[in-house]
């Protein structure tokens, strides 16, 4: 069984984010609207932080992609009363809509902020919704929704994979996020395999896991920008 | 939404287009056979090509199966379609290497938006006020024709104006043919933030009038003068590939990245050091480098055509010496011969120009500087350098002769103003200049003069308001696509793609539409081909195919690209007739208003989101936070923090920014990215029409920039307004951002 | 003890029951209204979405939660207390008793009310609840939401029957004394009561055994509550001292609840001469006591974070000491710790008046502390791109409000159909129990003279 995870590589990420609207393309997260999102509503399930340090002129800026780490020791999934939030054999962290009942209870548990509540309906001014992704189910109001890894592009992979009666290779699975990226920053694969890139990024002496203290044990490996060497 | 739109937009059944249809008598009766060989739930992945700006990266498009209210034959009805769910980049374009950037993803919601023009609208009501009635194809077209053939009767032909996009591909071409077989005078083409004065400066500097490719990824020191090269400036997919491969595409070599800009871009974000230098004189900053190289003897002396044209070069540039340099930008001495060493001792290094720097009086100068620099670290044409692509000439491809000419938009408005002669056709198609052109070229009131606009928009934006007659294009899923980049790729790149979906509308491609005119009038135009991808088909199969099996024009279609190497016979002439005799020195940039009553320099930069505010109408884009400020659906003014302190500004305060054009208001976003002299301003919002999304939100800064000009290329120095700024009130509703905080100091936790 | 005696107590105390002012149709109906309020909010919430509430990412919980954990800990005032001071066999607690456990009925089913009013999709609920459900699936028992079902329910159970069992002797008096359609309502309530020696024996020992087992169940309830929060890796939630900390300020609340509930009684059902002033003052000691743990608590708890001073918890702390939510903190530690102590530390303000005004106080300063425990800590989480600060929209102070008005109303219900003061135990304490009903250590305490 595999184990899916991440490694972003800070010093590639340049912040373009190209992954943060590929996100809502691939996911059907609806658009909230200026009052709406104003009034701390919009989702993004990815989203690029970004931190100033220092004052002019030697001002320094970071980025960031902060999305879902699928924690092994995940806190948003004990704390849910109804099983929406649980642990895959391979490793994510999903949420199965159909379960939430809307404590919110997991955004709170999570130190990473990556949950997004659905406080009304989603909605398409039409025919924007001939775009929705039909893999993809949308949400009601009253549920909590968060980045699935593109469980439908691993699912789809697997079957595919299956059929030709094989093992999906290393690179073959590409969530949203990763496809987009134009300079590579992100790398998505199975880390129990120890020849996948992830792997391989993942032990890099330039990883470290956010907020690692906190003790959940992400699958997101952030590898380190350089400084000017 | 309720419960059965909920359903109706999960699942796409039958059942849910009976649910749908309910309470319509008439989708009722009408169920439309599908419209192609669509196996329900199965994705098909087609080509494509971006059409948002010159980049021209390839797309795969993943198509589906959806039911969509259409109407066909004058019945409306409901039916199964196969649509596009999603853009992706295509994996082996030369161009873009599979990414692509955050406003590629979002094209698609320009095909299913639902303020798009669904067919053709005679004007109804006044000019600009938008009250449009219907029109069918043949009534608007004939009407068009006996129009043109009026003018052709007086002879009066001249008097047709056609304002288009810059670039070199297929449609540009088209039109140009269209334009010059009536007789009619060169297309006007405009683009706010374009690189005219680049190519020129190329042109000088190499003998290439294109913009130069950069070779990012073997680059170990790259030294930027304000280009957003990972943003929008250029080919920035392309470039982004090639940053990520130069920060950590080799085993243990890291390239440096240096920024000079006195606004920190979201490109300089990324840099390993940030040079703020004074606005405009970025060129005395990279001449001043050469100084010290050339006076260190670091490097050879020579930087051949590049070095001769910059006046006092074979002297070893002593008007550049570090002292002078720190006096005229601002960036102290000892760093300067730092900056000097370092980027003289690493090779390859490669030193790019864009965006601001050119935007001044002088920013001829600045990027001749820089090619030089350049040509002096010997980073022409090598590898880790610039380099000029070979590019398809699209003319000859086409089987056709001649080099396309284009006016200025201010050429034209103040000819049509002063009414040499006044215009009397107007054809609009890709720009919207009353949006982005500055106020005091008054491309309104031009427009105003002229007797009927005819716009090919598929939205009413600013300019297609104005219009007369609306001829809407497909949306580029609707119809062939193709895109002629000119810089991005090692080799010559030409991207096609056959339509991805069936129409949704009553459009019709351009393309057709003007070889349809031309056909129409009493003296037809004669072209060539019947349909654009005849003229598509024609001159693919003119190219050398890439592979044995297939010609280059099933093979193109195919791939959705064709590139390789190009016969002479078909590569682009770039090269100027006569070198330049003259040589160029520094002159002190020339800025609109007084230093003293305006204070501060003003910096309209292409957003991120919205370019030049061309895809404000696309919700994904409007609620992208900002990489920068977090910002969406807003516009705001970056203010640095000792500015505001002084000024008494806080963060979000609404203040008012006023230059001798006039006055905006915007929230206030206080950083420490800009320098304490410069405000500076994304463009972008400030629509007055265009769509239910970007209509009436956020300013426009272009309405506070003077028309100053770069004198070379007509260009508009869009850095060169001087603004004061001053508080109006507290913080409201009208800047909206998604963090919560960034001031912060970093956590780089363990 | 110099209260009425005999039949006067029945006549003083059967009164409201018997007699309808029009007093009691202004106050269902001005109480009355505000629950409709209330329920039309929750009811336009469900309707147009979570979205009419002020909640925002990432501040999910917000004045729904505070109104929960603020009456979970209410719900404390009555069957703690009266437990305690039954089991302590205090004579004076005699008038307080039932009013006392009743307020714990009436919060612990309010508070109850917040988290499915908080819900999502609050039509879902019962999946909260271990059904043999054709899913198959059972909640999550790892779940802090769950265990609060439990423990809530296991509180409201006890705490009803703790109620029930010392009304049933004053059920059989009102029967005595009713006509018609009452006169069968009461009987069916009083269960058969004659005042028979074995039922008082029956009686003495269940109330001996419910006193005992309602302690441990009590102090576990709001210990459950704390685990919401402090089960969660929150900045300054995930802490050992939430446990007795929210137990002791549950207890603070619930002693200012029942002052309050008993000078408003005393004041409208002309209950002069059974609640004394020495009630309240003797309730103010223990309010003062309860001030000076909950003092102590939050000391501990700010003190050890700033010692401490891990980054993500500063952040929090900053908001909450000196910044954004300072004006707030400082006003809880006031109304909470300033207050009380000054009213219920200095004698000749202990009066009546002093301890309304230093309950109301109480009232105010431990729902503000909830809401402080609540939305700082969710708003400064870790990450400084994703803090965020939440405002309560109309749907929220409403509802708010409105769970106020329920508990009036509820209130001034009971107090009309039931005797809000035991009568049997009120004439039981004119004479000495008999002796082998009193354990040796629980000598009847002098009034006035609370040795706990």
């Amino acid at each position: 069984m595999p184990r899916w995870g991440m490694a972003v590589d800070l010093d590639r990420c340049n912040g373009c984010a190209a992954c943060v609207v590929a996100c809502h393309a691939e996911n059907n997260i609806s658009t909230v609207g200026a009052d709406e999102a104003a009034r701390g509503r919009a989702k993004h399930w990815l989203r690029i932080e970004r931190y100033w340090e220092g004052e002019f002129p030697d001002a320094r800026l970071t980025f960031r992609p902060v999305l879902c780490q699928h924690c092994d020791n995940a806190p948003c999934e004990p704390v849910c009363p109804t099983y929406a939030s649980h642990h895959t054999e391979d490793g994510l962290n999903a949420q199965v809509y159909n379960r939430c009942i809307g404590t919110r209870y997991c955004a709170n548990a999570c130190p990473y902020n990556v949950r997004f509540f659905d406080f009304f309906n989603p909605s398409w001014d039409k025919p924007l919704h001939l775009q929705l992704n039909p893999d993809v189910s949308l949400r009601e109001a009253g549920v909590m929704e968060k980045c699935t890894f593109c469980v439908q592009r691993i699912q789809a992979a697997g079957t595919q994979a299956s059929a030709e009666e094989r093992e999906v290779q290393d690179g073959e699975i590409q969530p949203a996020c990763v496809q987009s990226c134009p300079s590579k920053a992100l790398v998505f694969g199975d880390l129990d395999d120890p020849g996948s890139r992830v792997s391989q990024l993942s032990r890099s002496p330039r990883g470290s896991k956010l907020l690692e203290d906190v003790g959940t044990r992400p699958k997101i490996t952030y590898l380190a920008r350089q400084s000017q060497a | 939404m309720d419960r059965r739109s909920f359903i109706k937009l999960t699942a796409v059944t039958g059942t849910s287009a009976a649910l749908a249809s309910c309470g319509n008598p008439e989708n009722q009766l009408i169920r439309f056979v599908p419209a192609e060989d669509i196996v329900p739930g199965i994705a098909v992945w087609k080509p494509g090509v971006c059409p948002l700006c010159q980049a021209g990266c390839g797309l795969t498009v993943r198509v589906m199966d959806a039911d969509a209210d259409v109407v066909r034959n004058g019945q409306a009805g409901l039916v199964r379609i196969a649509a596009a769910k999603k853009l992706e980049g295509a994996s082996d374009h030369p161009v873009n290497h599979g990414g692509l950037c955050a406003r590629g993803q979002a094209a698609i919601q320009i095909t299913y938006h639902p303020d798009r023009i669904t067919q053709p609208l005679k004007r109804s009501g006044d000019r600009g006020s938008g009250r449009f009635e219907a029109i069918s194809w043949d009534d608007a077209l004939g009407d068009l024709a006996r129009r043109l053939d009026a003018l052709e009767t007086a002879g009066n032909q001249r008097a047709v104006a056609f304002l288009t996009r810059p670039g070199a591909g297929f449609r540009q071409t088209l039109i140009d043919q269209f334009v010059s077989r009536f007789g009619a005078p060169a297309p006007v083409a405009y683009e706010l933030f374009g690189d005219d004065v680049q190519r020129q400066a190329n042109a000088l500097s190499f003998g290439r009038h294109q913009v130069q490719t950069l070779d990012l990824a073997n680059t170990r020191y790259l030294l930027g003068f304000g280009a957003d090269f990972l943003g929008t400036w250029n080919s920035p997919v392309a470039q982004g590939a090639g940053y990520g491969a130069m920060r950590q595409g080799r085993l243990g070599v890291r390239g440096v990245f240096v920024q000079v800009e006195a606004r920190m871009s979201q490109t300089g974000a990324n840099a390993d050091e940030w040079v703020a230098a004074r606005p405009g004189t970025e060129g005395v900053l990279a001449l001043g480098l050469a100084h010290v190289m050339m006076a260190e003897k670091l490097v050879p002396d020579s930087a051949g055509r590049a070095g001769a044209i910059v006046a006092g070069w074979s002297d070893g540039l002593v008007d550049y010496a570090p002292d002078r340099v720190e006096r005229s930008t601002g960036v102290p001495a000892a760093r300067v011969e730092r900056l000097a060493r370092e980027f003289a001792a690493t090779r390859p290094a490669a030193a790019i120009v864009g965006g601001p720097p050119l935007a001044h009086s002088n920013g001829l100068f600045t990027a001749l500087a820089v090619n030089a620099l350049n040509a002096l670290v010997g980073s022409v044409d090598q590898p880790g350098g610039m380099s000029f692509m070979p590019q398809l000439d699209t003319v000859a491809a086409a089987g056709l002769t001649g080099s396309p000419a284009r006016q200025t938009i201010e050429r034209f408005a103040a000819d049509a103003l002063s009414g040499r002669p006044a215009p009397d056709v107007v054809f609009i198609d890709g720009v919207n200049p009353v949006f982005t052109a500055p106020p005091a070229w008054r491309v309104r009131e031009a427009l105003d003069q002229a007797a009927f606009v005819v716009s090919f928009g598929s939205f009413l934006d600013e300019t297609s308001v104005l219009a007369d007659l609306v001829l809407p294009d497909h949306s580029f899923l609707e119809s062939w696509s193709e895109a002629v980049p000119e810089a991005g790729a090692g080799v010559a790149v030409a991207s096609v793609a056959p339509p991805v979906m069936r129409p949704l509308y009553d459009t019709r491609a351009t393309g057709d539409v003007l070889l349809d005119i031309g056909r129409r009038l009493r003296r037809p135009l004669e072209l060539p081909w019947q349909t654009f991808d005849e003229m598509l088909a024609a001159s693919f199969s003119a190219l050398p195919s890439a592979t044995a099996d297939a010609d280059a024009w099933t093979d193109a279609q195919a791939k959705g690209v064709w590139s390789g190497p190009l016969p002479p016979r078909l590569a682009r002439q770039t090269g100027l007739a006569s070198p330049a005799r003259r040589t160029f020195s520094f002159e002190a940039p020339r800025f609109d208003g007084d230093a003293q009553q305006y204070p501060f320099h003003f910096l309209p930069y292409p957003s991120t989101a919205f370019l030049d505010g061309s895809l404000a109408h696309l919700p994904w884009l409007q609620e992208m936070p900002d990489p920068l400020t977090s910002a969406m659906w807003s516009s705001w003014i970056e203010i640095n923090p000792a500015t505001a302190a002084r000024l008494r500004i806080g963060d979000g305060d609404v203040v008012e920014v006023a230059s001798s054009q006039g006055a905006l208001q915007a929230a206030a976003v206080i950083t420490p990215g800009i320098a304490p002299d410069v405000v500076a301003m994304p463009m972008g919002q400030g629509h007055r029409t265009f769509t239910r999304y970007a209509s009436g939100r956020g300013v426009n800064p272009i309405e506070i920039v003077a028309a100053v000009t770069e004198p070379a290329t007509g260009a508009l120095a869009w850095a060169a307004t001087r603004v004061r700024v001053s508080r109006l009130g507290p913080p409201d509703s009208r800047l909206v951002r998604f963090a919560g905080g960034m001031r912060e100091e970093t956590e780089e936790r363990r | 003890m110099t209260h009425p005696t005999g039949s006067r107590i029945n006549n003083d105390l059967l009164r409201p029951l018997l007699l309808t002012s029009w007093r009691f149709y202004v106050l269902v109906a001005f109480f009355g209204a505000f629950v409709a309020a209330g329920l039309i909010a929750w009811l336009s919430q469900i309707f147009f979405g979570f979205g009419i509430s002020g909640l925002r990412w990432p501040v999910y919980w917000g004045f729904y939660v505070t109104n929960f954990v603020f009456w979970i800990g209410i719900s404390h005032a009555g069957t703690l207390i009266s437990a305690i001071l039954r089991l302590v066999n205090a004579g004076w607690r005699r008038p307080v008793t039932r009013c006392a456990e009743v307020i714990t009925v009436f919060a612990l089913l309010i508070g109850a009310m917040f988290p499915l009013i908080h819900l999502g999709r609050p039509w879902l609920a019962f999946w909260l609840f271990p059904y043999p459900s054709e899913r198959l699936i059972w909640p999550n028992f790892r779940s802090p939401l769950v265990w609060d079902f439990f423990a809530i329910n296991t509180y409201l159970t006890g705490s009803i029957l703790f109620l029930f069992l010392p009304m049933i002797p004053d059920f059989a008096v009102v029967r005595d004394r009713a006509t018609g359609l009452r006169r069968r309502v009461y009987r069916v309530l009083a269960l058969g009561w004659r005042g028979t020696p074995k039922q008082w024996h029956r009686l003495e020992t269940a109330m001996q055994i419910m006193a005992i087992a309602i302690i441990p169940v009590a102090v576990s309830v709001h210990t459950i509550v704390s685990f919401d929060f402090s089960m969660a890796p929150v900045p300054m939630w995930n802490t050992t001292i939430f446990g007795p900390y929210f137990v002791a300020g549950a207890i603070f609340s619930g002693i200012a609840g029942l002052l309050i509930a008993m000078a408003a009684l005393r004041k409208f059902l002309h209950l002069e001469e059974y609640l004394h002033p020495v009630h309240f003052e003797n309730l103010g000691k223990l309010l003062l006591v309860m001030a000076l743990l909950w003092g102590y608590f939050v000391f501990n708890e700010r003190l050890v974070t700033y010692y401490g001073n891990g980054p993500a918890e500063m952040a929090v702390f900053r908001q909450t000491q000196w910044q954004s939510f300072a004006p707030l903190h400082w006003t809880m530690v006031f109304l909470n710790f300033v207050l009380p102590l000054t009213l219920m530390g200095i004698r000749k303000f202990r009066t009546i008046a002093g301890c309304v005004i230093a309950s109301i106080g109480v009232i105010v300063g431990m729902w503000l502390e909830r809401f402080l425990i609540i939305v700082p800590a969710l708003g400064h989480k870790y990450l400084p791109y994703s803090y965020g600060t939440y405002r309560p929209e109309p749907v929220e102070i409403v509802i708010t409000i409105a769970s106020f008005a329920a508990m009036s109303l509820l209130y001034v219900l009971f107090a009309k159909f039931i005797p809000i003061i035991s009568i049997w135990e009120l004439k039981a304490g004119e004479h000495p129990p008999a002796p082998d009903l009193v354990p040796p250590a629980t000598e009847e305490h002098r009034l006035g003279d609370l040795r706990l």
